[in-house]
């Protein structure tokens, strides 16, 4: 830890996940992913690194995230539509708008723990959904969803097809640096921490409620900033965006791929979106039931998640390969 | 010079009387033991201290400051550390993160957004945090898992975060509760070698402890300080002597 780290052995899983996610489009269509899932794939790796950045480190469990995401969504939409075609002020502005609700509601969520945590987020988030869906109706579009952007532009490029995959993959790997950066930091030491024992963080001369609220407020702003991209991915906001069920799709993601990795979240993203939509072709409705399966089994066998699984094969490796 | 004044402190919870305007005064430099029988308020004192409880009258001055109304970390940040009767440490951290953490506590106050800072800035407080845990004899666990560590360890750990960002004053409660003889003496023979100028407060039962270390002791009954002295004087006061007899008939 305290010796000269090169550069290699700091970023190494930042460049792997580069190198996955630039060649992407050459190998994706080959194991069926059909052209289009792989934005979206990079889209939710952006909303889960966030996620873990307050679930993995704090330990803190919110079932209302998709309140962010959908926000910010919303804000992008109507940004695209009424004011200019071109993403990037849509952008700034839809992850401002989320921050804004995401601090006034951490700090009103974050005076509990554990469960009543848990179901404060999501009372919030259904508020959201709810106001999107009746009051502010004639702005969100109800129940029809927000619809009538125009292409959305980057300056003078055209967001369709593979413009759209490489934008938001770049955002992917640097909104996955950023996090890196973010845990081998003191603020991702004094996070990890709270997770630990927040009494000794108290006792220890850390404002912990502060860390707390950071954490929340980052991970809000990794999820809006997906949000965002989803419409710029596909000009369209749903209300469903705003739902309990997007807030819960998420926590399962974490929960599969390993919580508190960076890295598991987002293995946990792409295995879901790719067997939702690549094997439900063939499974249909019943792929739920698989996936009720495999979560249950990771939870009994594999608490860790995939990267547990990994760190063993790892393990189990190298013991091999030292009794040789 | 008293680092620390309690002043006429009373604490109820519903109809019970913790501490009844409790008076005491902490010399500087000095090992000051609070004794008494099961219940006396000797923990709920600490924990006023802390900041975890809030008194219903009097006041606490620490270093000339106020102490009440000032959040635990603020407290913390003041100079006041405190070692839990059962090891309060990071479990899941490795023995160098978990006293890295109060170093940076020391360098960065109770928050600062620092979260781009990388491992060539941290490396200065790193190898401060590594030289404390050298000191208390952990070298050979720097790397390990805190919460796989021996009890004894778990404590020396605990000591070294709480050292780690140079308090004025150390609160004990019970540090050897639970513990086999030797591992005792080892804590006797650590809280001994301890540099000075750290004045301390302990709270414990075990009198081979509190007569090894103390030089001023306090006795706490039914939440009053009833006595008052050296080891010696306490030794043979009739009032502690009754305290502690007549806690023994019933």
């Amino acid at each position: 830890m305290h010796n000269q780290q090169s550069f290699w052995q700091l970023n190494k899983a930042v460049i792997l996940f580069a190198m996955i996610a630039l060649t992407m489009p050459l190998w994706f269509p080959l194991i069926n992913g059909y052209s289009g899932l792989d934005t979206k794939i990079m889209i939710f790796c952006i909303f889960l690194v966030g996620f873990d950045i307050l679930l993995g480190f704090t330990g803190y469990l919110s079932f209302g995230h998709a309140a962010f995401f959908g926000i910010a969504a919303y804000s992008t939409g109507l940004m695209l539509k009424h004011f200019s075609d071109n993403i990037i002020p849509a952008i700034i502005v839809a992850v401002i708008a989320a921050t804004l609700v995401a601090i006034v509601i951490g700090l009103l969520t974050l005076k509990r723990t554990g469960i009543y945590f848990s179901i404060l987020t999501l009372a919030f988030a259904e508020m959201f959904h709810s106001m999107a869906m009746a009051m502010l109706q004639t702005w969100t579009g109800g129940e029809n969803g927000l619809t009538g952007m125009p292409t959305p532009m980057l300056f003078d490029i055209k967001m369709q097809g593979s413009a759209v995959f490489y934008f938001t993959a770049i955002m992917a790997i640097l909104m996955f640096y950023l996090a890196k950066r973010i845990e081998r930091s003191p603020v991702g030491l004094m996070m990890k921490a709270i997770k630990c024992n927040q009494t000794r963080l108290e006792y220890t001369g850390i404002n912990a409620r502060k860390y707390k609220l950071l954490a929340f407020v980052i991970s809000a702003m990794y999820a809006a900033l997906a949000g965002a991209l989803m419409v710029v991915y596909e000009p369209f906001v749903g209300h469903e965006f705003l739902g309990w069920h997007q807030s819960g799709e998420v926590v399962i993601m974490s929960v599969i791929g390993g919580v508190g990795t960076l890295v598991g979240p987002m293995i946990g993203a792409a295995f879901m979106l790719y067997f939702e939509n690549v094997l439900s072709v063939d499974l249909g409705e019943q792929w739920l039931l698989v996936l009720g399966l495999i979560f249950m089994f990771v939870v009994v066998f594999m608490p860790g998640g995939f990267m547990e699984a990994v760190d063993r094969i790892k393990k189990r490796f190298i013991t091999t390969a030292d009794g040789e | 010079m008293a680092i620390l004044d309690i002043h006429q402190v009373s604490l109820s919870f519903g109809g019970l009387k913790a501490l009844q305007n409790v008076n005491l005064k902490i010399e500087q430099g000095t090992t000051h033991a609070l004794i008494g029988p099961n219940g006396a308020g000797k923990s709920t004192l600490l924990n006023v201290l802390t900041g975890m409880l809030k008194p219903d009258d009097g006041s606490v001055m620490f270093d000339g400051k106020p102490l009440l109304d000032v959040d635990s970390f603020d407290i913390n940040q003041l100079g006041i550390a405190k070692v839990f009767q059962t090891p309060a440490i990071f479990p899941e951290m490795t023995v160098l993160q978990n006293v890295t953490i109060p170093v940076f506590a020391a360098r960065d106050g109770s928050f600062r957004m620092n979260m781009l800072e990388g491992f060539s800035k941290q490396r200065p407080l790193i190898e401060f945090a590594e030289e404390q845990i050298c000191e208390l004899g952990l070298e050979n666990h720097m790397h390990s898992i805190a919460g796989s560590l021996s009890r004894g360890d778990k404590r020396r750990l605990e000591m070294a975060i709480c050292l780690a960002n140079k308090p004025r004053l150390l609160l004990l409660d019970e540090p050897t509760a639970g513990m086999a003889r030797h591992e005792t003496e080892k804590t006797i023979e650590l809280l001994q070698g301890m540099k000075d100028g750290i004045t301390k407060v302990i709270v414990e039962h075990d009198m081979n402890v509190v007569f090894s270390l103390a030089e001023k002791i306090s006795v706490l009954a039914q939440g009053q300080i009833i006595a008052e002295g050296s080891p010696d004087e306490i030794k043979g006061h009739p009032k502690v002597i009754e305290a502690y007899l007549g806690e023994a008939q019933v």
